[in-house]
């Protein structure tokens, strides 16, 4: 149990120390993240709404690709982007196994599912009413599409907490392709399973602490843009 | 702005719900299209509006000029349902909404939206947000929304239906007040004979998707040449 308290009694220290590995960690782990978020929201806002809006051949088939890799499990995915990257793979050539670039890319691969099947669920439930209100007071498809998002902000905003959430606590992926190298690629949940490991369990603990500690604090700030988006 | 129906169908399925040989609409007045349920009524305006397309046939529109065109002018009309949506954002955001996207400038946007909300009642309301409404502020708020940028034709589907009376008062007074000071050409879908009666200066009678008989609205209510229509002004109920 002590060394429970003692995690605990020692994330603090580490948040005050200001040591430089814990927070190199915690910045690049917050930067892998957010940038993988921000380019799954600009490809999986706009393929939601298409396929929310719009009805073609073969589209069933998609959803359902679609809610497949919505679950899919990390690893795998990981494990699917090593092999195409690695030297022998089709895109070995970058090199990129090993780097942050990789660990991005396996969580654009991640997330954009979820953004997507989370935005098409919304639209294809309130699009219609939104986009005939746009066709009878002559809106332009640009205008339409800027309707829908401000009307539909609350609920893209929970798909966005959603996709941070898949990402923030990822490690099965990012372990694969990132390889968990200290000061270049070691995010906190890779840390994390490696001072486990090592049997380094309060430190672990503190580290944990961390993590939830700022998953808690980009919740709040994306929480606070959905209710604004209510009561503006 | 007349409207010209040439050989309009629309068939869903094997069912046909609209069957229009040839007709015109006259201009800036109030037309109400009346008829049973399922008469075509609302597939007519939704055609009309350019919301849906018919099967076969088309509705032709009359230019500024004069000319006919078979183009819908979007931007010169629009539709006010009867539970129309409205945007998350507040009552005046939405009434100056259409003008926003018509680059109206600010100063004309703000005048006008001023203007409406005291004509119909909704200046405490100014900045309540759309979904703390009643059914009758809402309706009122559409209502304002769809005229603020003057178009030439207004169509109404059953804009009044579960309103209360004041609200439905306001709407009414506010329709005739476009039609008069603007030349607004209103299609109003209705139900109620008496607010045919109250507002509408010429009647479209409807039934099993054709023209069943349209003229001034006194003498269409008052003295019907069709049989079909005398027995539905008179209130027998046709299915």
């Amino acid at each position: 149990m002590d060394y429970i308290l003692d995690g605990i009694k020692k994330a603090f220290e580490l948040i005050a120390s200001f040591d430089s590995e814990i927070y190199g960690i915690v910045g690049l782990s917050l930067f892998v993240s957010l940038l993988a978020v921000f380019i799954s929201l600009l490809i999986g806002i706009p393929l939601g709404m298409g396929l929310g809006t719009r009805n073609f051949r073969g589209k069933g088939i998609i959803l359902r690709i679609i809610y497949t890799f919505m679950s899919m499990p990390p690893v795998i995915a990981g494990l699917f982007l090593f092999l195409i990257l690695m030297r022998r793979g089709p895109l070995g050539r970058y090199q990129l196994n090993y780097t942050v670039t990789a660990m991005i890319i396996v969580q654009i691969c991640l997330v954009t599912p979820i953004i997507i099947g989370l935005t098409y669920n919304l639209v294809r439930d309130k699009a219609p009413e939104i986009l005939r209100l746009g066709v009878t007071l002559g809106g332009s498809r640009w205008s339409n599409f800027l309707l829908l998002l401000h009307d539909l902000r609350r609920g893209l905003a929970a798909a966005v907490v959603s996709g941070f959430g898949r990402a923030i606590s990822e490690v099965g992926a990012v372990m694969i392709v990132g390889g968990n190298i200290t000061g270049k690629t070691r995010v906190m949940t890779t840390y994390i399973a490696e001072l486990k490991s090592m049997g380094d369990y309060s430190r672990a603990i503190a580290v944990g602490i961390i993590l939830l500690l700022i998953s808690f604090i980009v919740n709040t700030f994306l929480y606070q843009v959905q209710q604004r988006g209510e009561t503006e | 702005m007349k409207l010209r129906f040439e050989n309009l169908t629309k068939i869903y399925g094997e069912r046909t719900v609209l069957n229009i040989a040839d007709a015109e609409t006259p201009s800036g007045i109030i037309t109400g299209v009346v008829g049973p349920n399922g008469a075509g009524k609302s597939t007519l305006l939704n055609i009309a509006c350019g919301l849906d397309e018919p099967t076969a046939g088309r509705v032709l529109y009359e230019t500024a000029n004069g000319v006919f065109t078979d183009r819908p002018p979007m931007k010169d009309m629009t539709l006010l349902s009867q539970k129309p949506y409205l945007i998350r954002t507040t009552v005046e955001k939405n009434i100056a909404y259409p003008m926003k996207l018509r680059r109206f400038p600010r100063e004309t946007r703000t005048g006008r939206t001023e203007k409406l909300m005291e004509a119909i009642g909704l200046t405490p309301l100014a900045k309540q947000k759309s979904w703390k409404l009643s059914g009758g502020e809402a309706q009122k708020t559409a209502l304002a929304r769809a005229i603020s940028f003057r178009p030439r034709v207004l169509f109404l589907d059953e804009p009044t239906s579960g309103i209360d009376n004041r609200s439905t008062a306001e709407i009414e007074s506010m329709l005739r007040a476009e039609c008069r000071k603007n030349g607004t050409t209103i299609f109003i879908v209705t139900h109620d004979i008496a607010q045919v009666r109250r507002i509408c200066d010429h009647v479209i009678f409807i039934a099993e998707g054709r023209i069943v008989e349209q003229g001034k609205a006194a003498q269409l209510l008052d003295t019907p040449r069709e049989e079909l229509t005398r027995r539905f002004v008179g209130g027998e109920l046709l299915y």
